[in-house]
């Protein structure tokens, strides 16, 4: 249990609907087996339908999604606009890159609804950034084992937003619910074209 | 000759010069032995009204390679002859299948001999606390295997147990072992006790009322273990190829083969 990635636990997962995307994450914050807070959210927006998900070591989380909140506002500056979730997951694979022989100890996950086609796109990465592309789902943190379990059980194509969400949010219950260092309650949002609906879950409190 | 290794024999024979060279370094060899391989696999029992389901894969691993595409984890226990005409209990083992299959031999012949010694046969119940005692004579040197064993118990119900290496057991609706067991249980979980799930029409927020698990029909049950395993099968190297299920009733145990991906 030295593995940075595990010291503090925490789940994510992303999820393909028709015409919309979902991501999930649980709210643990632990030291190894004691639990330290049960609000630390684990997903960060960036733009109006760009979303990151971070699990694994916590100061990293917080480090680097402070770190892509920089990155995204001198976007925009530049750009005058928002970032699309394409290129904001080459602005993270890059960036995890930079450091690749002294890694951030994070699994980020991106989703979003590409502004110009409309097209939901999701994607995760592992800590040096490279790019796993999916048409499905996408998990990370120490439920990725319980998450790929229920998201290949659960899962099916073209749900739509209701369903969606309640397909990744079993999923996402169900699994945290079998792994110690996650759960405590859940963050769930469903992005579609114009809109975001932001859920909170309550969860097992143990 | 000094510099011979302190495990050999000392020797005036004539040797080969690579064996003196090997030698000459003079440094200490550990040997070694480890008594345990993981096989892989996965197994997965579910326990109904009338019935009970074990269901198992049947490629057997050893690290990335594939030892077979058909090892049975699944035994019947008792009965008469080489097809154990007449079980009613079918013990599932996963982990190291050498172990797997000494374990199923032993408790095989108590099966047997318990049927010779008191013209009956033996419960599932006193078959299950017979295994527990098994594993834990070997607690210093366990079995290494993740046991289930499945039956019919005295009332007619579905009976399942569900044991760790050095016998700490428990009866159980479902359970899932192995390699993928923690990729199955979560589904399980849900789709078998309903964890998680809400009645829609009990009260606003956390009023709400956790949907009650009854006892599923077979079809039901069937379908959510080859939904469970198609999954496993995707995100799990060591499990595929194909899946053996026993189903078993009043009437006895119905056995069937399909086959997995094998990738």
């Amino acid at each position: 249990m030295s593995s940075p990635f595990a010291i503090n636990g925490g789940a994510c997962v992303a999820m393909v609907g028709k015409d919309c995307v979902a991501i999930a994450c649980d709210l643990r914050l632990g030291l190894q087996a004691l639990t330290v807070s049960n609000d630390f959210p684990k997903i960060f927006p960036f733009g109006s339908s760009t979303y990151l998900g971070l699990t694994g070591l916590a100061t990293d989380v917080a480090t680097v999604s402070e770190l892509f909140r920089f990155k995204v506002n001198m976007y925009r500056l530049r750009e005058e606009r928002d970032i699309g979730p394409q290129t904001f997951a080459n602005l993270v694979s890059s960036s995890l890159y930079e450091r690749r022989f002294g890694p951030w100890f994070v699994s980020p996950v991106v989703a979003g609804i590409n502004e110009k086609t409309g097209k939901p796109f999701i994607c995760g990465f592992d800590s040096i950034g490279c790019i796993d592309f999916a048409k499905d789902f996408i998990v990370s943190g120490t439920a990725s084992d319980q998450l790929f379990g229920t998201c290949e059980g659960l899962w099916e194509p073209d749900l739509e937003p209701e369903d969606l969400f309640e397909t990744i949010s079993q999923a996402l219950l169900n699994a945290v619910d079998r792994d110690a260092l996650s759960g405590w309650g859940a963050h769930v949002y469903i992005i579609e074209k114009d809109k975001v609906t932001k859920r909170l879950l309550k969860g097992r409190q143990d | 000759m000094a510099s011979i290794s302190s495990f050999a024999m000392p020797s005036e024979a004539p040797t080969y010069s690579f064996a003196a060279a090997q030698s000459a370094s003079g440094q200490p060899r550990q040997h070694g032995f480890y008594p345990y391989t993981d096989n892989g696999g996965s197994t997965l029992g579910i326990s109904g009204d009338s019935f009970t389901i074990l269901a198992g894969d049947t490629r057997s691993t050893s690290g990335y390679n594939i030892n077979t595409r058909y090892a049975p984890k699944l035994f019947k226990l008792g009965g008469s002859g080489p097809n154990h005409e007449g079980s009613k209990i079918v013990l599932s083992v996963v982990g190291f299948a050498a172990d797997g299959n000494a374990l199923q031999e032993r408790l095989d012949t108590i099966v047997k001999m318990y049927k010779y010694q008191h013209g009956k046969d033996i419960s599932v119940h006193a078959c299950a606390q017979r295994l527990s005692h098994i594993l834990y004579n070997k607690r210093f040197f366990p079995y290494y295997v993740h046991a289930i064993l499945g039956g019919i118990d005295e009332e007619g119900k579905g009976a399942l147990y569900s044991y760790d290496p050095v016998g700490s057991y428990e009866r159980e609706q479902c359970r899932a072992a192995g390699a993928a067991a923690s990729l199955i249980m979560p589904f399980l979980d849900n789709q078998v006790n309903l964890k998680n799930q809400y009645d829609p029409n009990s009260g606003p927020g956390l009023e709400k009322v956790q949907r009650v698990p009854k006892p599923l029909d077979r079809t039901t049950v069937e379908e959510i273990v080859r939904d469970a395993f198609t999954s496993a099968v995707e995100r799990h190297i060591e499990v595929g190829d194909g899946l053996q299920m026993m189903i078993i009733t009043k009437d006895g145990i119905e056995e069937v083969y399909t086959p997995l991906k094998q990738d």
